[in-house]
């Protein structure tokens, strides 16, 4: 009896996975499909069909490019911005012991931001740093400068005040985005200025298979990375000292997935931008839906977080015709009342 | 497991907390901590469990040195509450107690059916049987700590530190959970407010200060002299008719 009941578990678990992932699929296809001239799904599974599986079905090559050029390269790297963003937003909450820490709020993004700008517009490193290198300096520069600013304000990372640390990291991210504003407008010229600011909110228009070849592998050793840690981001589930007497080397453990989530979202920034609230919300609905075990919050985060950036990337191309609406500003809309909805049920609970 | 601990210091820049602990704890007995407020009682449980490191003086664990282990040594040896560790997480009873087993768990020892029974047993001992799918926050002071207590078993430690672990308890669950205490067979050091509790230790070590100033048996340890100058209060013993047993009454 007890081994059927463990089979019906595994078969559970299997079915979830593969809804997951066909939901994932559907999004990505839905993706792919809808756009200023709609293309209808077949099409975009023929392209796939004769792009990977050599098929032969006579297309129009226009079509053609447009879904494995654009289209299809902007789903998946939208997908992989919001696994990654996501899982950010898990490891910081459970690290942080706060609710309200998100790669964006903790002021990373903006950090990275800088990083990219940095790099790009002022030609910092003489061409030897990379973008995406630039980025991650940026980011953990940030993050240092935040998680020392807590500290001093008496916060810090054992998880007592939290007020400390997002008041932190609001300072942290007002000064970064100030200093990036600063850097265009002394370095950029005027189109240049433009393009990045449309970028800083989260531009996915710029994806292509070299972005896919960069997202797509990071994304997913850094999610690997998180959820091999699952057991360990569970023991600080009553503060960084009782996950310390559970066994956890904490420093170590911080410095590894807060570096990791850096990284994340220092390689997400440099290709599309800072997006707020993914990191925020989605470990929260997550949360709601498989419990607060790390071994399933991360990967349901992880796919749900690439479901809502991929489906925000098809309303920001469709919600006001002719006009590509930012995508963060998108998610700010979706994000901005669940995250007060976060504060609202926080405050209830105490 | 025998606990020693010789010259223990620990200070911050400008001040001095504890200064220079030794104390020897044999197998399976039981060290009551009593004190002040401030004295550093948190300050020595938190330097043997090794989450602080000394500013000076070592730990010793059946002789060997604490700091010689990892931290996943170090918990499969020694089980640590703390005073009022708490989340915001949605977690139930068993969640919670089942944190306790996280240093005996790899990728190559996953959980099993014995970890389940560990759970079951530890919940049962602490009387939390019945309550192992509430959710935390649903749970009142006392029952909060005997789940922590619970964890800490679970972690099937050698020595097992408790810092006021009958503090929210009511004078029931206070009774069960030191009578629970004083049945384990594991080494245990426990910070203890209520003195006539100490009592049942099998001894007693005072700090003052920052200072050991007294450890050994607790009918010796506490006497008016030592109430006196350490806790400002006048005592009177008197007699249990019950069972003759001596308890202690405090006057200013």
């Amino acid at each position: 009896m007890i081994r059927a009941a463990a089979r019906q578990m595994v078969s559970t678990r299997a079915l979830r996975w593969l809804t997951s992932f066909g939901m994932l699929a559907v999004a990505i296809l839905a993706g792919a499909s809808i756009g200023e001239t709609p293309i209808p799904p077949m099409t975009v599974l023929q392209t796939l069909a004769n792009k990977l599986l050599v098929a032969d079905y006579p297309l129009d090559p226009i079509d053609e490019g447009i879904i494995w050029n654009y289209r299809l390269t902007r789903a998946v790297v939208a997908a992989c911005c919001g696994a990654s963003l996501a899982v950010s937003g898990v490891v910081l909450q459970a690290l942080l012991r706060n609710a309200l820490a998100d790669p964006y709020i903790m002021g990373i993004s903006a950090g990275a931001s800088t990083g990219a700008v940095a790099v790009t517009i002022a030609g910092f490193g003489a061409g030897v740093v990379s973008l995406s290198m630039g980025a991650f300096a940026g980011a953990i520069l940030a993050f240092g400068l935040v998680a020392l600013l807590a500290r001093a304000a008496g916060g810090g990372m054992s998880g007592h005040g939290a007020a400390q640390i997002v008041l932190a990291g609001i300072a942290g991210s007002q000064l970064f985005n100030a200093l990036t504003t600063f850097i265009i407008t002394k370095s950029a010229n005027a189109d240049q200025a433009r393009g990045i600011l449309f970028w800083l909110l989260g531009n996915l228009s710029g994806a292509r298979w070299h972005d896919v070849l960069l997202g797509a592998p990071i994304a997913m050793a850094g999610v690997t990375i998180c959820a091999l840690h699952a057991r360990s981001l569970d023991a600080f589930t009553f503060g960084a000292e009782s996950a310390a007497s559970l066994g956890i080397p904490v420093r170590r453990l911080q410095m590894v997935l807060i570096g990791t989530s850096a990284l994340l979202t220092a390689v997400i920034v440099s290709m599309v931008g800072s997006i707020g609230f993914v990191g925020l919300v989605i470990p929260h609905a997550a949360r709601l839906v498989v419990g607060v075990r790390h071994a399933r919050l991360i990967p349901a985060s992880a796919l749900s977080g690439a479901v809502f950036l991929v489906v925000a990337d098809i309303l920001s191309r469709t919600i006001i015709p002719g006009q590509v609406l930012p995508i963060g500003v998108v998610t700010a809309l979706i994000g901005a009342p669940g995250f007060a909805l976060i504060l609202i049920r926080g405050a209830g609970q105490r | 497991m025998k606990l020693t601990a010789t010259e223990l210091g620990w200070s911050t820049r400008r001040h001095s907390i504890l200064n220079s602990v030794s104390l020897e704890v044999e197998p399976g007995k039981v060290l009551g901590l009593v004190g002040p407020n401030g004295s550093g009682k948190s300050t020595l449980l938190r330097l043997l469990s090794g989450i602080l490191k000394p500013t000076s003086g070592h730990v010793f664990l059946k002789n060997r040195p604490l700091a010689e282990l990892s931290r996943r040594e170090v918990a499969q040896r020694i089980a640590f509450v703390e005073q009022q560790a708490d989340t915001s997480e949605r977690i139930t009873v068993r969640d919670a107690v089942e944190l306790g087993r996280t240093p005996w768990l790899s990728l190559r020892h996953p959980w099993g059916d014995a970890d389940d029974a560990l759970v079951a047993q530890a919940l049962k001992d602490v009387g939390m049987d019945h309550f192992a799918d509430r959710q935390w926050a649903t749970l009142s002071g006392g029952e909060r700590q005997r789940t922590h207590i619970a964890r800490a078993l679970v972690q099937k430690p050698g020595l097992l530190l408790l810092d006021e672990p009958t503090n929210h308890l009511d004078v029931h669950h206070q009774l069960s959970i030191l009578a629970l205490v004083s049945k384990l067979t594991v080494t245990t050091v426990v910070a203890i407010h209520d003195l006539n509790q100490a009592m049942d230790c099998d001894s007693v070590g005072v700090l003052d200060q920052g200072n050991l100033v007294a450890i050994g048996p607790p009918e010796e340890v506490l006497s008016v002299e030592r109430l006196r100058d350490t806790f400002g209060v006048g005592v009177t013993h008197l007699t249990d008719p019950h069972d003759g047993r001596r308890i202690m009454r405090f006057h200013s």
